[in-house]
Parts: C-alpha cells; sequence; structure tokens
C-alpha cells in the first residue's frame, strides 16, 4: 500500500503537471491560433513557444507515466519516495532552466533541436548552453529515477520474473508477474535506454559547444541519438499509461484483474527490441543512413505497435464484452484513451512505411499521428490515474455534477483538434510553419478551427483539474496511513 | 641553453602559424562563403558594360574563372565545363559566365578564347572581364596568386554556383563529373540537393570514412556510438541481476 508520504509527493507531482499542461495547452492554442491569423505573435516568439510546449508536453507525460506505476507498484513492492522527491526536485530545477532558455534567451530551435540549429545562435548565446544543461539535468535525474524504480522492483522479483519469462516457459508459474509489473518493467528499460542515449548525445553537443570549432559532431550521429531519444521517451510514456490501465481498468469496472498469460508476457517482451528500433522511421529522408537501418525502421515500426495493441486489445475485449460494466470517468477515461492510442498508433504506422512517408513527411500528419495518441491517449489514461487517485486521497468517489460534461468536451474537442492535422496533412500542408502563405490557405482555415477545439479540450480538462486538485489537497491535512 | 630550447620551441610555433596561414589560401574549401551573396561588380561583356545582377535577376549563373594567357589548368576547364553542360539535358534556366581574373586581359582577348571553343555563337555563354575583380574574388573565395617567374597565375580551377538572389549556393573545385554540375545546376535553380559533410579531423565520432583516392566509404566508429545506449543498458541489467532480493517484502 502507498505510504502517506508516497501519497503527499504524488499529489505534488499531479499538481506540478496539471498546471505545466495547461500552461503547454495555452502555449499550444496559442500557435493554432497563430497560425489560423486570428491572432499575431512573430515568427520567434511562435517557434520559442513550439520549443517550450514540445519539450515540457513530452517531459510531463513521461513524468506523469513513471509517477503513476511509482504510485500503483506500492501494492507489490516497497517503494522510495525519497527517490520521488528527488526526481521532482531536479524536473522543477531542468523546467526553470528550460523555460528561462526558451522565453528569456529566446531558444528557438524546436523540441527535436536538430544539429547543427543549436549552434546558429539566432538568440541570446547563454541560452543554447541553458537549453542543453537543463535537458541534461533532466536526463540525468530521470535516468536515477527509472533506473532506482527498476532496483525496486528487482528487490521482489527477479529479472526473469521481472519480465514475466516464466509465463512464456510454464502455463502455472509458481511465481506470478503482475502485468503491472511487467509492462512497468519493459517501459522503464526502455526508459534507462533513451536516457543513457539522451545522456551521450548532449554530452556530445555540449563538447562541441565548448570547444569552439576543435570538436564537430556527424549530424548522422546526432540526428540517430536524438531520435533514439526523443522518438523512445515518447513511446515509453506512453506505454507506462497503459501499464495504469492494466492496473486500474478492471479494478474501476468492478471485473477481475488481469493476469499476465503467455501471450501479454510475449507480446511485451517482444515490444522492448522493436521499441527500440523504430526510432529510425524519423530518418527515412537521411539519404546517407544505411539502407539496412531503413528497412529494420520499417519492419520495426510495425512489430513494436503490433504485439502491445494486439495483447492490450484482446485483453480489454476480454473485459468489457457481454459484461455489465459500472461506467465512471476513470475507466471512460482509459477506454477512450485506448481508442485514442489506436487511432494515433495506425496514424503512425501509416506515416513510418516509407513509401507513404516520401509523401507525409514534414505534412502535419506527423503532429497528428503524435497528438492523437497523446493527447487522446497518454493524457487520458493519466488524466484517469489522477482522477482514481483523487478519489482515493479524498475517499470520495462523487462527482462534481459539472464532470458530465468532461468526457463529451475532451472527445469533442480532442479529436477535432487533431482531426484538423489529419486533414490539413491529407492536403500537404508542411508542418512547422509559423505562419501559411496563400497557396495553403486551407492550413490557415484548418489551424483556426483547431485551436476552438483544443478551446473545448481545455475547458474539459480545467474541470478536472479543479475536482483533482481540490480533492488532491486532502492529502496534506490527512495524518493516517 | 635553455634560451636555445625557447627560441626552437617559439621557432616551431612560428613557422606552424605561418604555415597553417598559407594552407589557408589554398585550402580549397567548397564551403568558404557559401550562401554568402557575390560582389555585384561591373562586368564588360561583347553587349557592353553590365553589372552582375542584371545578370542573376534574369536566371541563375555558373560562373568559371579564368585569364587567357593561362598555360595551366584554364583550357581543361573550360573544356570540362562545356562538357558537362552540353550533357545536361534540363529545362533551367541558368547562364555561364566566364570571367577573367587577369586585370590585364581585354573583351577582345575573351571573345577570341570563345570563338576558339565555338562558344561565341551561343546566347548560354558569356564572356567578360571587369576592373574589380579583387572584390569579386574576395567575395567568393579565390585567391590567385601572381608568379613573376612562370609568369603565370597559382590558382584552383574554381566554378561558382550563384542563384537567383546573388548568393553563392556551390562551389565546385577542380574538373569534375558530370553528376556534380547537374547538382550545381539543381542547387543554383533552388532544388533540392543531397549533401553531407565529409568526415574531418575534428569530427572524432562520425558514421563513415570517406577514402577519396576509390571514392569508397566505410562505416565507423559513429556507428558504434549509437549501439552505445543499448551495450551500456546491457551491463547495467547484468548489474541489476545481482540485487540481493526480499521476495516476502
Amino acid at each position: 500500500m502507498a505510504s502517506l508520504s508516497l501519497k503527499k509527493i504524488t499529489a505534488v507531482w499531479i499538481y506540478t503537471i496539471l498546471i505545466l499542461f495547461v500552461l503547454a495547452i495555452l502555449m499550444g492554442i496559442t500557435m493554432r491560433f497563430t497560425q489560423g491569423k486570428t491572432i499575431s505573435v512573430s515568427p520567434i516568439e511562435f517557434y520559442l513557444l513550439m520549443t517550450t510546449h514540445g519539450v515540457t508536453m513530452i517531459g510531463i507525460w513521461a513524468a506523469a507515466g513513471i509517477v503513476a506505476v511509482n504510485y500503483l507498484l506500492a501494492r507489490y513492492i516497497k517503494v522510495s519516495t525519497s527517490l520521488n522527491v528527488f526526481a521532482l526536485v531536479f524536473t522543477v530545477i531542468s523546467i526553470l532552466m528550460l523555460w528561462a532558455s526558451t522565453f528569456i534567451g529566446k531558444f528557438h530551435a524546436g523540441w527535436t533541436f536538430l544539429y547543427p540549429l543549436p549552434f546558429h545562435i539566432a538568440w541570446e548565446t547563454w541560452a543554447t548552453p541553458m537549453f542543453l544543461w537543463s535537458l541534461m539535468v533532466l536526463s540525468v535525474s530521470w535516468f536515477i529515477w527509472t533506473l532506482g524504480s527498476m532496483v525496486q522492483i528487482l528487490k521482489k522479483y527477479s529479472l526473469r520474473q521481472s519480465f514475466a519469462i516464466q509465463h512464456i516457459s510454464k502455463k502455472s508459474p509458481s511465481v506470478e508477474t503482475p502485468p503491472l509489473v511487467l509492462i512497468s518493467m519493459v517501459s522503464l528499460l526502455g526508459m534507462v535506454v533513451c536516457f543513457i542515449a539522451a545522456i551521450i548525445l548532449l554530452a556530445l553537443l555540449l563538447a562541441e559547444y565548448y570547444s569552439a570549432g576543435k570538436f564537430v559532431n556527424d549530424p548522422l550521429l546526432i540526428k540517430n541519438l536524438t531520435f533514439f531519444f526523443g522518438h523512445t521517451i515518447a513511446n515509453e510514456a506512453l506505454y507506462l499509461g497503459l501499464a495504469t490501465l492494466y492496473e486500474l481498468l478492471p479494478e474501476v469496472s468492478g471485473r477481475p484483474k488481469f493476469k499476465t498469460t503467455w501471450y501479454v508476457a510475449l507480446g511485451w517482451n517482444c515490444a522492448i527490441i522493436f521499441i527500440l528500433g523504430a526510432f529510425f522511421h524519423h530518418l527515412y529522408m537521411d539519404f546517407v543512413q544505411p539502407k539496412g537501418f531503413q528497412i529494420f525502421g520499417q519492419i520495426a515500426s510495425y512489430f513494436a505497435t503490433i504485439p502491445s495493441v494486439v495483447v492490450t486489445i484482446i485483453s480489454i475485449v476480454t473485459l468489457l464484452y457481454n459484461n455489465k460494466i459500472k461506467w465512471s470517468l476513470v475507466n471512460l477515461l482509459f477506454f477512450i484513451g485506448l481508442m485514442g492510442w489506436i487511432i494515433g498508433g495506425i496514424g503512425a504506422v501509416i506515416d513510418a512505411t516509407i513509401s507513404n512517408n516520401i509523401i507525409l513527411h514534414n505534412t502535419l500528419w506527423v503532429p497528428a499521428h503524435f497528438h492523437t495518441y497523446n493527447v487522446m491517449g497518454n493524457v487520458l489514461f493519466s488524466l484517469a490515474f489522477f482522477v482514481w487517485v483523487a478519489n482515493e486521497f479524498s475517499d470520495n468517489n462523487d462527482l462534481q455534477k459539472y464532470n458530465k460534461l468532461v468526457m463529451p468536451l475532451l472527445m469533442v474537442g480532442g479529436f477535432g483538434f487533431v482531426l484538423m492535422f489529419y486533414w490539413a496533412g491529407a492536403y500537404s500542408v508542411p508542418r512547422r510553419f509559423a505562419m501559411y502563405p496563400s497557396e495553403l490557405s486551407s492550413g490557415t482555415a484548418l489551424a483556426s478551427a483547431a485551436a476552438w477545439f483544443a478551446c473545448i479540450y481545455l475547458v474539459g480538462v480545467l474541470l478536472v483539474l479543479f475536482d483533482v486538485l481540490k480533492k488532491c489537497a486532502k492529502v496534506f491535512s490527512s495524518s493516517s496511513h | 641553453m635553455r634560451k636555445s630550447f625557447f627560441f626552437f620551441i617559439a621557432l616551431v610555433v612560428f613557422s606552424n602559424v605561418v604555415l597553417c596561414n598559407t594552407n589557408g589560401l589554398y585550402s580549397f574549401s567548397e564551403e568558404e562563403k557559401l550562401f554568402k551573396p557575390i560582389a555585384n561588380i561591373e562586368i564588360a561583356t561583347a553587349e557592353g558594360e553590365i553589372s552582375l545582377s542584371d545578370l542573376y535577376d534574369k536566371s541563375p549563373i555558373i560562373l568559371v574563372l579564368v585569364f587567357t594567357r593561362c598555360t595551366g589548368i584554364c583550357s581543361p576547364l573550360l573544356s570540362n565545363v562545356k562538357e558537362n553542360i552540353r550533357q545536361q539535358q534540363t529545362n533551367e534556366k541558368y547562364k555561364v559566365l566566364v570571367l577573367s581574373f587577369d586585370s590585364s586581359d581585354s573583351i577582345s582577348g575573351m571573345l577570341q578564347l570563345a570563338k576558339r571553343y565555338n562558344l561565341d555563337e551561343d546566347k548560354q555563354w558569356i564572356f567578360a572581364t571587369t576592373d574589380r575583380i579583387e572584390a569579386l574574388n574576395a567575395s567568393v573565395g579565390f585567391n590567385p596568386v601572381w608568379d613573376s617567374t612562370s609568369q603565370q597565375f597559382d590558382h584552383e580551377a574554381l566554378v561558382v554556383g550563384v542563384n537567383g538572389n546573388g548568393y553563392i549556393v556551390k562551389k565546385l573545385n577542380g574538373l569534375r563529373a558530370s553528376s556534380d554540375f547537374r547538382s550545381l545546376i539543381k542547387e543554383i535553380n533552388s532544388e533540392f540537393v543531397l549533401s553531407y559533410p565529409l568526415p574531418r579531423k575534428n569530427m572524432l565520432f562520425s558514421c563513415f570514412t570517406y577514402d577519396p583516392a576509390t571514392g569508397k566509404k566505410k562505416i565507423s566508429v559513429g556507428m558504434l556510438v549509437m549501439l552505445l545506449p543499448v551495450v551500456l543498458t546491457l551491463l547495467v541489467v547484468a548489474g541489476l541481476a545481482t540485487i540481493k532480493r526480499k521476495p516476502n517484502e
């Protein structure tokens, strides 16, 4: 069971994440309204918003996943509260550094900070090292956080048991690995790899910055490392969201808990390798990349999705089909989140197919798919956890009357918002344009519509936020374990 | 003894600095001055005085730098450019400007040169001289050195691609293949051209090594760096496997 200190630190994390989420949504809305010519911000302001929005969003939803599994893992293992405090302190420090580099230093090289863009200084000179150091602080502290979480699991389960290998070889193993432990372990391992990639990447970039031309990087190596880190963290964050779904969805639906079966164990173990190789699909346009990597990128993209999607769908259909379900905001968020994840995943697989990527690369199709599985996937998984945990903190499952509006607002706003991206992508409207020229007037109209849909989504998020924050506050006045 | 030692060290450092500077003169860099504007000088052509912008405002330019008294690379360079341009079957618009960098050259001498290559009737080719060659040389990073013994300029065979906005977008050094000219023409017409920086001494973790003699590239240490996160994680996992368990905790 979660200790009071773990509950308190989880509540602080939820406060931090939700406040940053609302601010990052406002940045996104500002960008889309600018593209829609409803408001006007300068190109520099647009790109610094794009940089801040991207890094903040990826960061907070990866953090939300780790926070959620850490809280739920306390049911099976002893979880370190101090590790969560350590991660929170350094996350806040790195966010302050990041926002200083963008909002004060005007750094605006995009969240992917593609080499050599950070070194073409078009902002304050200190902003480049500040941005890189902010990510270094985050990567090192989260490396320790995720590694520490793995160590906690391995204090109870052996390496073999934590990956549920015994479920593949035996029908009824003596030690059962809960799906939460298996998926958390798979995802945390992926995160460890991607944080090591991030540390190497940032060390190379900082070495070039401080060497004043004596050392330069190979653009191909840097791009590979950038997406090894960037693509992997975005996907692993999603899988941590799925881990909470496996743990909580049956519970809140009044159904028996999921058990790890041979196909669940096999599917998730296969996912480890393929998730780590899928990032190669970001480099299809890089003609110097060895052809073998490009082919592996397409195959890995297919197989990274299939085991986890098929296994999860089978599990959820088994749970829901022909069973009386007690629907609440929590399981609705999980269920719609699952739909969003699948739709975004299909969009991703379409884009990861080389013959399609030639057309869709750098169009709004790309933000379309990753916004779908984040805005309507991972975010909903995490919101489901937040609502559930807030109810637990306050011993109050009652929903405010206005909470009946939450799902319609999130669905209309969220799906409407991503549909505008898909539509624009299908019309070959390019991404990363602050303003669209007259030839791309469809991009302008769709951006404006997307911004209005995002406003609707924001209202839904604010309703959840008020309810969750009010309930989370109660944990600070509680003295019992 | 100590003084001699320091003097020797100082001499070595000084000579290295001087040598480095001389090397800089003959750097043959195709990146120098890239994406910088070309000097908008006045040039004398068969049809009179015009400014360079009069040319590139209408169509991009391939600039070839030669001089009429040249007994070295100029002739092979002109033949090479002519042959490669002839092989291009493209719809792109561009002019080839053959400009003398020798201030003693006259426009009549340049027109004779054109005649020698059967290019005097070709509207795509313009032969010209200028009084402001230093400004142009500085803007393109071209550094001919007069050798009074041979009465010749010591210079590289340089072809410069200038786009419709007057910016240097590609440079070709030496006698080049048809495919290089194909890229040059695409580049000056603002079409997408694949490019990748060559491995250099200060690029420690290059993904490839390139042998200019054979033109072959090989996978190098940079690719191993890409594997490093996985290798380090495997080591971390091996370490984690040794953790003492407390199954009943």
